[in-house]
């Protein structure tokens, strides 16, 4: 009995830890900055947004990729 | 007809008045009619569905060229290269309401090829945008913005900006920890202490304050740095402050904590270690944070002021930025823009707004030679005037300088318990040492002796006299929560109840600040609107609609609740005459609209007033007269009355002329008025009255008043009001009554009477228990259970603040 609560304990203090360190990445990382657009974002945003999300993102990478490589044919 | 909501901004408008478009779309004005129509063919028309029942405001119409944006001196100062290559800038946009307004203006910027990336923060409207300069200028992407109805101004990301912005990321950091670290043993106090009374295996109990123990040392450690670190600097200055005896004590718990861990006979308090720093470090935080929207706000009203001027050399204009203005240049202001920086008028006549720097409700006439001051805004026609003093020296950039030095050196007020407890727990730690080695001397045991010590420091430990102070302003400021009323912090309470003095200002404060209608008088001398037929109340309307002046706003709002129904009319020929009013002409008629010079001008006679009036003629004959004034707030006179009654001296502060503020001081009660003071002069007042030893509170709502808010002990600001005069209040009237200022005194002064009750309680308890805790007739665990009794009493008698209500 006494093994299956110290196990429970010792996952317990793992997963605490884990959590911890996301949140410590993250608020560094500055994405509680504007704390108000995240609770908006959680409540109303919708699959579309998300969706619109991903595709920034991805065109992001595509941006920064041609940019790396018009300075590399530059230099 | 009935009121109509226009179909972009939302807001309701009589039917007669918008434009409508089948099958049923209206608009309130053709800026919202372009952008409906642009939103839906570029899909963004989910903006709609996002506001849900907000409202916006109008889009913004800017005539300003946005190629300055591409200059290479703008280039220089405001935008930053990152390590790819894009570029990166910071903007402020105008015009966000709401979280539909963020979503769309990312949406647009995002969507603008040669965007990398767009995010606006909501709570402070700042924009980062990056992009790559060589597909895309900044100057189209500000207008994309301003075509869906906004705008966007830039603003320094200084270095100030930048540590405020890592503050608050650290505190986020170390407040989630706590919490993280705070629940979880909270979540295994549970298992704990139900094992306390039901019985518990000796080997599960130390797992549970094995967890505790690693979860209490990161909240000590990593949360709890700050208190560390304020406690060294606080010694290191010989100060014995909050941040030490925060440490202190969840140090010493944290130790005997640690005692009980490695085999001492007792209850460890992780738990407490772990809420201690947990609940003072989130009202840190809150410090940081009210701290940052002050900063936030003060970007954006340095933003109201242009980022460039029209300057006229040798007959040729040219768009400069602000710092390449030089002392005598000739700047040219258009109607509704602003003066950037100070000067002299070159113009016969001008007419200038200086509501936002002097608190004059009425328009300013404005002659050759007279000074025209930067942030006020030409309401006249197209005006020149020569500048006197560049961008830096120049009066607005002077007041934003004084508000950011006092917003750094206000200073703190020093809080009643942090005085109390600092020689309270030098005392308590003497006693405890001095308790340690009597018992160790006499009984020759060690671990009696520091069980006993730690009695002592657990039965005093300080926590009814910290939580006296809290508990008693957390109910004293949901009391005033309840009735519309903000303290931005607890300790304001004190001070706020200890106050003699109160500086009052005028326009928005005793008055509503906007001019009204008080009487109409029809030719002939009927006081009902009736009497102007139909045609004629039209042209009224339509006269009033083309100008921006306060008058003219006011008739046409004192029309619309008329009631009556008005078709429009297009005007022709509408010239604005400087500091008279407006002419036009419709077909063969000619209307005028303005104050006695208009008439005399076009000899039409009328009657002379000193109050502000306006008359309206058509082809010579005058056919009606309106009387305008800025209304008296309805409840001023239980103010005035509470004050007198309860001897707190009252003045009143005001940018107004002398002829006004007698008027108003008279009509309400007070006795003491200083006019025509200028933001500058209410600061000195407040010091002086602060030299003759009084608690000076400021009640203001422009941004007039934000230097004599930033420089009175206790600041309270309209809700109404301009966002830095917000920012730099103490105390916000969040419904503008000035019964919500009386209700403020109240509460503040039975909450600062219950204050020291507590206190009292707190003290006397100690005084009976220490004697009872040194003479060790006291176990650690009753020392415990006796001191949350304490606490207890405390909160109980906290309670008891708003049972006044009751009675």
């Amino acid at each position: 009995m006494n093994e299956v609560l110290q196990l429970e304990l010792i996952v317990g203090v793992v997963v605490t830890f884990v959590l911890i360190m996301i949140f410590v990445a993250s608020a560094k990382k500055g994405n509680f900055d504007d704390q108000k657009k995240m609770m908006d974002g959680m409540l109303f945003d919708s699959p579309d947004d998300l969706r619109a999300a991903a595709e920034q993102e991805a065109k992001q990478e595509e941006m920064i990729a041609k940019k790396k490589e018009k300075q590399n044919s530059t230099d | 007809m009935s009121d109509i909501k226009c179909s972009h901004c939302k807001l309701e408008f009589h039917e007669s008045v918008l434009i409508k478009e089948e099958p049923s779309l209206y608009f309130c004005c053709k800026g919202c009619q372009g952008v409906y129509h642009l939103l839906k063919e570029d899909g963004l028309d989910a903006f709609y569905d996002k506001m849900r029942n907000d409202t916006i405001a109008p889009p913004i119409e800017s005539e300003n060229d946005t190629s300055n944006f591409d200059l290479e001196s703008f280039k220089q100062r405001y935008i930053k290269t990152d390590e790819n290559g894009f570029s990166r800038v910071d903007l402020v946009i105008e015009g966000i309401h709401c979280a539909a307004c963020v979503w769309l203006n990312e949406k647009v910027i995002n969507q603008t090829e040669g965007v990398l990336e767009a995010s606006i923060n909501f709570s402070n409207n700042k924009a980062k945008v990056v992009w790559d300069e060589d597909t895309v200028k900044l100057s189209h992407i500000i207008d994309k913005i301003r075509s869906v109805g906004y705008n966007a101004y830039p603003y320094d990301y200084s270095d100030a900006t930048e540590k405020s912005v890592e503050a608050k990321r650290d505190y986020i950091t170390r407040v989630g920890v706590a919490i993280f670290g705070t629940m979880n043993i909270m979540m295994i106090g549970v298992a704990k202490y139900a094992g306390y009374f039901s019985g518990m295996d000796a080997e599960v109990l130390h797992m549970i304050h094995v967890v505790e123990f690693i979860f209490s040392s990161m909240v000590l450690f990593y949360s709890g740095w700050v208190f560390f670190k304020g406690a060294y600097y606080g010694l290191k200055n010989k100060i014995v402050n909050m941040d030490l005896l925060v440490s202190g004590g969840a140090t010493i718990t944290y130790i005997y904590s640690l005692t009980i861990l490695f085999g001492a006979q007792g209850q460890s308090y992780f738990d407490s270690v772990a809420m201690i720093i947990m609940f003072v470090l989130v009202g840190k935080y809150l410090e940081v944070l009210g701290k940052k929207s002050a900063m936030d706000s003060m970007d954006k009203m340095k933003n109201q002021i242009p980022l460039e001027a029209t300057v006229v050399k040798d007959g040729v204009k040219s768009v400069l930025m602000l710092d390449q203005i030089n002392v005598g240049d000739i700047i040219e202001v258009k109607n509704g823009e602003k003066a950037s920086v100070d000067g002299q008028s070159i113009v016969e006549l001008a007419t200038f707004d200086e509501s936002s720097l002097s608190g004059e409700s009425l328009p300013v006439e404005k002659r050759q030679g007279d000074t025209v001051l930067s942030g006020t805004i030409n309401i006249g026609k197209v005006m020149r005037y020569k500048a006197s003093k560049n961008y830096a020296n120049s009066t607005f950039n002077t007041m934003m300088n004084l508000l950011e030095d006092s917003l750094a050196s206000k200073p703190k007020i020093e809080e009643m318990t942090n005085r109390l407890s600092k020689h309270f727990s030098l005392l308590i730690i003497l006693l405890a040492m001095f308790s340690f080695v009597a018992w160790y001397f006499y009984s020759g045991d060690f671990e009696k002796s520091l069980i006993i010590t730690i009695s002592v420091i657990v039965i005093a430990c300080p926590c009814a006299l910290a939580l006296a102070t809290p508990i008693a302003s957390l109910v004293g400021i949901s009391w005033a929560t309840e009735k519309g009323l903000l303290f931005k912090e607890a300790k304001f309470i004190e001070t706020f109840a200890q106050a003699t003095t109160v500086v009052v200002d005028k326009t928005g404060t005793i008055t509503e600040g906007k001019l009204k209608v008080k009487k109409q008088i029809v030719k002939g001398g009927s006081e009902d609107n009736e009497s102007l037929s139909d045609e004629n109340l039209a042209l009224l309307f339509a006269l009033a609609d083309a100008s921006v002046h306060p008058v003219s706003k006011a008739i046409k709002k004192y029309l619309l609740e008329t009631g009556r129904e008005i078709e429009p009319k297009a005007l022709e020929n509408i010239e604005q005459v400087s500091a008279q009013g407006l002419e036009a002409d419709f077909g063969a008629k000619k209307i005028l609209g303005g104050n006695a010079k208009l008439m005399e001008a076009h000899n039409i006679s009328v009657d002379q007033s000193e109050s502000t009036i306006y008359h309206f003629a058509i082809d010579g004959v005058l056919l009606s007269t309106f009387e305008l004034e800025d209304s008296i707030k309805e409840d001023v006179d239980t103010l005035v009355s509470y004050f007198k009654a309860n001897d707190i001296e009252l003045i009143m502060a005001t940018g107004d002329n002398a002829f006004v503020a007698n008027k108003v001081a008279k009509e309400v009660g007070i006795e003491d008025v200083r006019a025509e003071m200028s933001p500058v002069d209410k600061a000195e007042l407040i010091t002086k009255l602060q030299k003759e030893e009084k608690k000076v509170v400021m009640i203001g709502d422009g941004i007039n008043d934000t230097l004599a808010l930033s420089r009175s002990d206790i600041a309270i600001a309209m809700g109404s009001g301009a966002d830095v005069a917000l920012a730099m209040s103490d105390v916000v009237v969040l419904n503008n009554s000035l019964e919500g200022i009386k209700d403020s005194f109240l509460i503040s002064r039975r909450t600062y009477k219950f204050i020291k009750q507590n206190l009292m309680i707190s003290l006397v308890y100690n005084l009976l228990t220490i004697p009872i805790a040194i003479a060790g007739y006291v176990m650690p665990l009753v020392a415990a259970l006796s001191m949350s009794l304490s606490s207890l009493l405390v909160v109980a008698n906290s309670m008891r603040i708003k049972n006044i209500n009751k009675k």
